[in-house]
């Protein structure tokens, strides 16, 4: 029996994830190995004191039809609020707004500049080859805004050795249809990739609506009957198509070079709320969205320092039409907004390492935005025609400084410094220290902790949108604590265990939200001071159950009270003192993996807490969602024959087949199904 | 193996079934609340289905929230506009769940619907067998027959697309009926109710946003004067005077550019009316110029409607708060003295007195 190795800091699961990614060469050969654990001296010093949550491949590659909110639901502490199956999908991070969680794909900031988040259901998870969550603090560690924390997005070379395909087909309930195709070609230079994902279904599960009745009318139009209809998820039609190409070429002589571009086209149609009495048939209601993302980098790696360089652009065009028959089958549009975005991104970054004990690094990026918003057509007063929209550009200049010091291997501090500057506004100095001790080798229980400032500017639709946008928004602030012990133990070949816990304590002030005003429209004021504080809990456990059965299973806890704490509106305000709206107090995941020789079965459970709809917390009839509880499962199969790998995969969500609610009257699918087809030729390839 | 697996797989199951969940039915309940009252209608938040009706005795000073949804087992749907009761029936106007119910006012019960609209906003009653609703983002107003609960026709509103369409509140002298136009609009257009065409219009300020008559058969109407960067253009807001039976401005009241003025209100004589503007504000109909002092004054919040007791002259406003948790509703007397409060649900907007 080999030794346990000991003392790691952070939460081991990362460490774990990383080896178990360097062991899972392709999907055809995937299986849990109980790595070593590694030795605490060898972490990161970039990672002082950072709490970070990491998501492997065989989290992120576990069928092409999930998308990153998915993942997140099941894999995360974070809260994602679903407006249904492939539609608009927001995340609440440690009980912050969508707008409080910074995103970022290959370095470059991919938060909608408009509206200030992400939609996570147009983010493939096949596309991303790593994934980080950053939880409060260590976000400025990246960037600033994350008053809730940011999410880290990446790709990486394919490590190809040959040409290499794979292509996966997946056909399931309500006609979806998943197909995805993977080119590769490597060689010790060069690395290229061309991913492509295409999704669509008509979407129009099933569900029984209990939010109305239908009535039965005698010939007097008297009511004889009512009764609650089963209806079809109405227009809730979508096709989503997904273009990357990467292609990496390393010198070998300590320079890298990348470019990755992502094209997206959808074609979605917008679900009907569950009290919407008119027929699908009359309106068309669809959101269309062709985004271009292209990043290309140069790192210039030395022994003791790094150069690296990066230059993007972003062109986002979307589109959202409402239009209604008038009854001769010409559908008139009611609403016709479109919206284009061109983002220019370049970025440089540096670090430096004296000896062992010593880390300096520093960071400069810059996104220009420029957004041209339409949202409706009118006949102006004088007769012509008009557009009611804004067109408005951005700088924004965010950079930071950091020392790392270990000055004995059981203790490490970091010191980081960012400002930022959005249009002409800069913030003051955003400050953020982190310590992490080891406070024993055995169980490499370690301890660490952080507080920073941050800060959030406005998103241009806050600011400029018509009507209502306030351009005398202020920035949100906050100021965050974090602190939390980790452990980890195993024994290579057997099992490895770890777990974490952390606490969080949140200020956020100027907090902003969109009301309505007299004149009819919504407009955005500071109202709201905010504080959030709660406690996260993981834990990760690989073990070797006998010869050849595996299992994996890692949990998440949060507890996470999101409370207004300002002042009253009005002597009739009852909302401080209470929880945020659509932020669950209480939530968890569990995902478990068990593999026997070429099988592997996947069980994934989450949980949310109830979730008050208003601000006071009032138990009305629509004043809350019941808790949400969900479970689903896979099942795989690796045939390996010489000419390939094949593999088949058949999946069940909603496996208790409950009828819920992520958001008031957006129904969710019940039981559904979908089975996976994948081929990995080995023609081509040099057999590894 | 074995028994490390099973045990695995026991607890992995265990869990699953550990928990449930439940998206409610709502369960009936049976409502008798004959004599006068006033319901309140709560637009609830844009895209979430939380509209709701409260109902409040003024004799007893209860109130009643989610009258609908108790009695129907039913949501009302999202965004409750506007209701009006004619011959013992109510009809509710929902929004954005494109529809109107027709409801029994003492038990709450639907007796109806009327659906495949564009987006409702108001109904008027020409007769038993005719109505009018009017729509936003249409320029259609739509004709339906209210004993069969269908639509029978269109008035197609000229110089109005299908985009910008907005047509508002109505009122009705003799066989002509006049439309507040308020989106992107600023006009005043009358129907004759014979032939259900526009025959005559004339242009107020920009956006005008209510329409009554007073006992003069003098229409009121107030516009919001559009809003900062607007294409349509922004301007000071004004109240108009218009004499029904010319159909031409007999007066107009302008404010402070800037001002949110809406909700103009009559009172149970109609020889007054009422208005909010920050503060609440009330003037005869006979006046000449704008009162100095507000009726009530601001309290620090932003009011979102307002009506009077056609008998007592009492005067209710709503509070919204923060627009995302029950609003409250103050009860004035005409002397100005706070009678009663009570929560109703939230973005409390309309109301109507049975």
């Amino acid at each position: 029996m080999k030794r346990i190795l000991l003392i790691a800091l952070v939460a081991l699961a990362p460490y774990f994830a990383a080896a178990q990614e360097s062991l899972y060469k392709d999907w055809a050969t995937r299986g849990i190995d109980i790595p070593e654990v590694p030795i605490y001296g060898q972490r990161p010093m970039k990672e002082i004191g950072t709490q970070q949550t990491k998501l492997d491949s065989v989290v992120l590659k576990e069928n092409i039809s999930l998308s990153m909110a998915d993942v997140l639901t099941f894999n995360s502490s974070i809260f994602v609020k679903s407006y249904g199956r492939a539609t608009l999908s927001t995340v609440s991070f440690r009980g912050t707004s969508p707008s409080h969680t910074q995103v970022s794909w290959n370095g470059m900031k991919i938060n909608n500049p408009m509206l200030g988040m992400t939609d996570f259901s147009m983010i493939p998870s096949y596309f991303i080859d790593d994934a980080s969550l950053l939880h409060g603090t260590s976000s400025v560690n990246e960037t600033g805004g994350g008053l809730g924390g940011s999410v880290k997005l990446s790709t990486k070379p394919a490590d190809a050795d040959g040409f290499g395909v794979q292509y996966i087909q997946g056909i399931g309930s309500f006609k979806t249809f998943d197909e995805f195709l993977r080119l590769t070609y490597g060689n010790d230079h060069w690395q290229t990739s061309t991913r492509a994902v295409f999704s669509s279904s008509p979407n129009d599960y099933k569900y029984r609506n209990h939010d109305k009745k239908v009535n039965v009318y005698d010939e007097e139009m008297n009511i004889i009957d009512q009764y609650y209809p089963i209806e079809r998820n109405r227009s809730g039609a979508y096709r989503d198509f997904h273009l990357l190409q990467e292609v990496y070429y390393n010198t070998g002589k300590g320079d890298r070079l990348g470019l990755n571009a992502w094209y997206i086209n959808s074609n979605r149609e917008l679900p009907m709320l569950t009290v919407d009495h008119g027929s699908a048939t009359n309106f068309d209601n669809r959101q269309r969205e062709q985004t271009f993302r292209g990043v290309v980098s140069w790192d210039h790696l030395r022994k003791n320092w790094k150069l690296g360089a990066k230059a993007g652009y972003i062109y986002t065009w979307m589109a959202y039409d409402y239009k209604r028959d008038l009854g001769n089958g010409v559908m008139a549009h009611m609403t016709r907004s479109r919206s284009r975005i061109n983002t220019f991104y370049g970025q440089v970054d540096g670090e430096y390492y004296i000896g062992k004990k010593w880390l300096f690094t520093a960071n400069l990026s810059l996104h220009q935005h420029i957004v041209e918003s339409e949202d409706k057509n009118i006949i102006r007063q004088d007769g012509n025609k008009a557009i009611v929209g804004y067109r408005k550009g951005r700088p924004e200049l965010s950079g930071s400084l950091s020392a790392k010091w270990r000055p004995i291997d059981r203790l490490g501090l970091s010191v980081v410094v960012r400002e930022e500057m959005f249009g002409k506004e800069w913030t003051p100095i955003i400050p953020a220290f982190f310590v992490d001790g080891v406070l024993s080798k055995v169980g490499n229980i370690t301890a660490k902790a952080s507080v920073s400032r941050n800060y959030r500017f406005p998103s241009l639709n806050d600011l400029y949108f018509l009507p209502g946008g306030n351009p005398d928004l202020r920035k949100e602030s906050g100021w965050t604590y974090d602190a939390g012990l980790s452990f980890a133990v195993g024994k290579k070949g057997v099992y490895s265990l770890s777990g974490s816990a952390s606490w969080f304590d949140s200020f956020i002030e100027d907090w902003i939200i969109w009301l309505p005003t007299p004149k009819g429209f919504f407009s955005p004021d500071n109202i709201k001071s905010v504080h959030a504080y709660g406690v996260e809990l993981k834990a990760d456990l690989n073990v070797v159950l006998a010869k050849e059965w595996q299992l994996g299973l890692n949990g998440t806890f949060s507890w996470t009270p999101s409370i207004n704490c300002g002042e009253p509106r009005t002597p009739a305000d009852q909302s401080v003192g209470k929880q945020l709206p659509y932020v669950p107090e209480l939530s968890s995941t569990v995902t478990g993996r068990l593999s026997w020789r070429r099988w592997s079965f996947i069980y994934k459970w989450c949980y949310y807490s109830e979730r008050f709809t208003m601000s006071s917390n009032d138990i009305t009839l629509t004043g809350k969602l019941p808790p949400y509880f969900m479970s689903n499962i896979s099942l795989e199969k690796v045939l390996v024959f010489k000419w390939a790998d094949l593999s088949l995969k058949g999946t069940i969500n909603n496996l208790f087949n409950e009828e819920y609610l992520s958001v008031l009257s957006r129904p969710m699918p019940g039981i559904n199904f979908e089975i996976f087809i994948g081929i990995t030729p080995k023609w081509g390839a040099k057999r590894r | 193996m074995s028994r490390r697996v099973v045990h695995t797989l026991v607890l992995m199951l265990a869990i699953a079934f550990g928990g449930c969940m439940k998206w409610d039915y709502i369960y009936t309940e049976d409502f008798n609340e004959s004599g006068r009252g006033l319901f309140c209608l709560n637009e609830g938040n844009f895209q979430y289905g939380n509209a709701t009706l409260s109902y409040y005795n003024p004799a007893t000073k209860r109130v009643e929230n989610e009258v609908f949804a108790r009695a129907n087992g039913m949501k009302l749907g999202d965004v409750a506009q506007s209701m009006i009761i004619r011959n013992g029936v109510g009809w509710v106007v929902v929004n954005n769940s494109h529809v109107v119910f027709a409801i029994d006012p003492n038990t709450f019960k639907e007796k109806g619907r009327i659906t495949n609209l564009t987006s409702p906003r108001y109904i008027h009653f020409v007769s038993d067998e005719k109505a009018y609703i009017t729509q936003i983002w249409d320029n259609r107003i739509f004709i339906v027959n209210p004993k069969r609960y269908e639509i029978i026709g269109y008035i197609e509103v000229p110089n109005m697309t299908k985009e910008s369409g907005s047509t508002e509140q109505m009122v009705q002298y003799g066989k002509y009926l006049y439309v507040n136009c308020w989106s992107y609009q600023n006009r005043i257009i009358k129907i004759d109710t014979e032939t259900d065409k526009v025959v005559d219009e004339f242009v107020v300020g920009i956006q005008p946003t209510s329409l009554v008559m007073d006992c003069n058969n003098k229409l009121w109407t107030v516009t919001d004067g559009g809003y900062t960067d607007s294409p349509y253009g922004n301007e000071a807001p004004a109240l108009y005077r218009i004499d029904a039976e010319k159909f031409e401005i007999e007066r107009c009241f302008y404010f402070e550019f800037g001002d949110t003025p809406s909700e103009v209100q009559l009172n149970g004589a109609k020889d007054k009316i009422y208005w909010l503007n920050d503060d609440v504000w009330e003037m005869d109909v006979t006046a000449e110029y704008l009162p100095a002092e507000p009726f009530l004054p601001y309290n620090g919040t932003i009011y979102y409607g307002l009506t009077t007791d056609p008998e007592s002259g009492d005067v209710y406003i709503a509070d919204a708060i923060d627009y995302q948790q029950q609003g409250m509703i103050y009860r004035y007397s005409k002397e100005r003295e706070l009678i009663d409060k009570f929560y109703v649900g939230v973005t409390p907007g309309a109301f109507c007195w049975k």
